[in-house]
């Protein structure tokens, strides 16, 4: 059963699509990693992060866009999610991505993130794209930076607390 | 999405106390956005309730979180709507709905035992105390009693 409306983006890699259930267990894993999942939102209870899991579906429902599950190709499994998060609070849409263990430093979330902004500005139409990042999270700003975005401001997240918006170039700049 | 301004109110209210709250907004949001989500992920969840005349007037709903051991039938009504029967009303509704509809033997409620309103409620709709009904993970006899509703023969 397909639980979202979310497309089937195809990479060199990877498959972005929308989340099953049986990418419930790869999420809980990596959320209840503190060292993995404290730059975005680390949920040390199951119950807890079960329910993130439904409510990145309910987020599908709610703005027609959500967190994909990345898919590697080799492996057929959930290498991380990426997309577009817009829950109560947030200052804009945003990209976002994470990366499993096992799947970091092979270019996986820059590949993904490519393709999911990508589909963000030509298909749903998005004109500019934030991405929120919390300042201790090296490896995130690192790879916004190559993505092209810009840091724009200093924010307090309902979430996340002080928080670095970055700012990526318009779909014309990257045309 | 139009009922979420009003459960805000409720959910930033004391009232809100036997609900899990009081929550803030953000967290809020969460929490009606995994009830969308639970539709597709289980296949049954949570309903709006309305009066004909289109006003929100509370929630009822079927729930398993993965920390729940059984299937839940669970409501809550708007302040103002409260005293008018509502939550009988559409509690019956939804418990027809899941015995029908997802076969099941028995479903339960979870309540504060202090919670007295709410066990009135549950009593008054047939459902009967189940000491040795399992709680949902982490919680306590103190905090949490367990109704049992079953399927009528």
């Amino acid at each position: 059963m397909t639980l979202t409306n979310a497309p089937r983006l195809e990479t060199d890699n990877l498959i972005l699509r929308g989340p099953e259930m049986a990418d419930v267990e790869a999420f809980i894993a990596f959320s209840a990693d503190e060292a993995r999942s404290i730059g975005f939102g680390y949920i040390p209870q199951r119950d807890e992060a079960w329910r993130w899991f439904a409510l990145n579906i309910g987020h599908w429902h709610i703005h027609g866009y959500g967190y994909l599950t990345i898919e590697d190709k080799v492996t057929g499994k959930p290498a991380g999610i990426c997309g577009i998060w817009n829950p109560e609070g947030w200052p804009e849409p945003e990209l976002g991505w994470v990366v499993y263990e096992g799947y970091e430093g092979k270019g996986i979330a820059y590949e993904a993130a490519l393709a999911a902004r990508a589909w963000a500005y030509s298909d749903l139409g998005f004109t500019t794209m934030t991405s929120n990042i919390v300042p201790s999270n090296t490896r995130s700003i690192a790879l916004a930076k190559r993505l092209g975005a810009t840091f724009e401001r200093e924010y307090d997240n309902v979430q996340m607390g002080l928080d670095h918006l970055y700012r990526h170039p318009a779909p014309e700049a990257l045309l | 999405m139009s009922d979420f301004a009003p459960l805000g109110e409720l959910f930033a209210s004391e009232r809100s106390v036997y609900m899990g709250g009081p929550i803030d907004r953000q967290k809020l949001w969460y929490w009606v956005a995994g009830e969308v989500g639970s539709w597709s992920l289980q296949g049954f969840g949570s309903w709006g309730i309305e009066t004909h005349d289109g006003s929100f007037v509370g929630q009822v709903g079927i729930n398993k979180p993965s920390h729940f051991p059984e299937v839940e039938l669970g409501y809550l009504i708007m302040p103002e709507f409260e005293g008018m029967g509502i939550a009988f009303e559409a509690a019956q509704a939804a418990r027809a709905w899941a015995f029908e509809e997802l076969k099941l033997e028995s479903l339960v409620s979870y309540i504060d035992p202090k919670n007295v309103r709410s066990i009135a409620l549950a009593t008054r709709l047939g459902g009967v105390i189940d000491p040795d009904g399992s709680l949902p993970d982490g919680e306590t006899a103190q905090e949490t009693a367990v109704y049992r509703h079953r399927r009528a023969a």
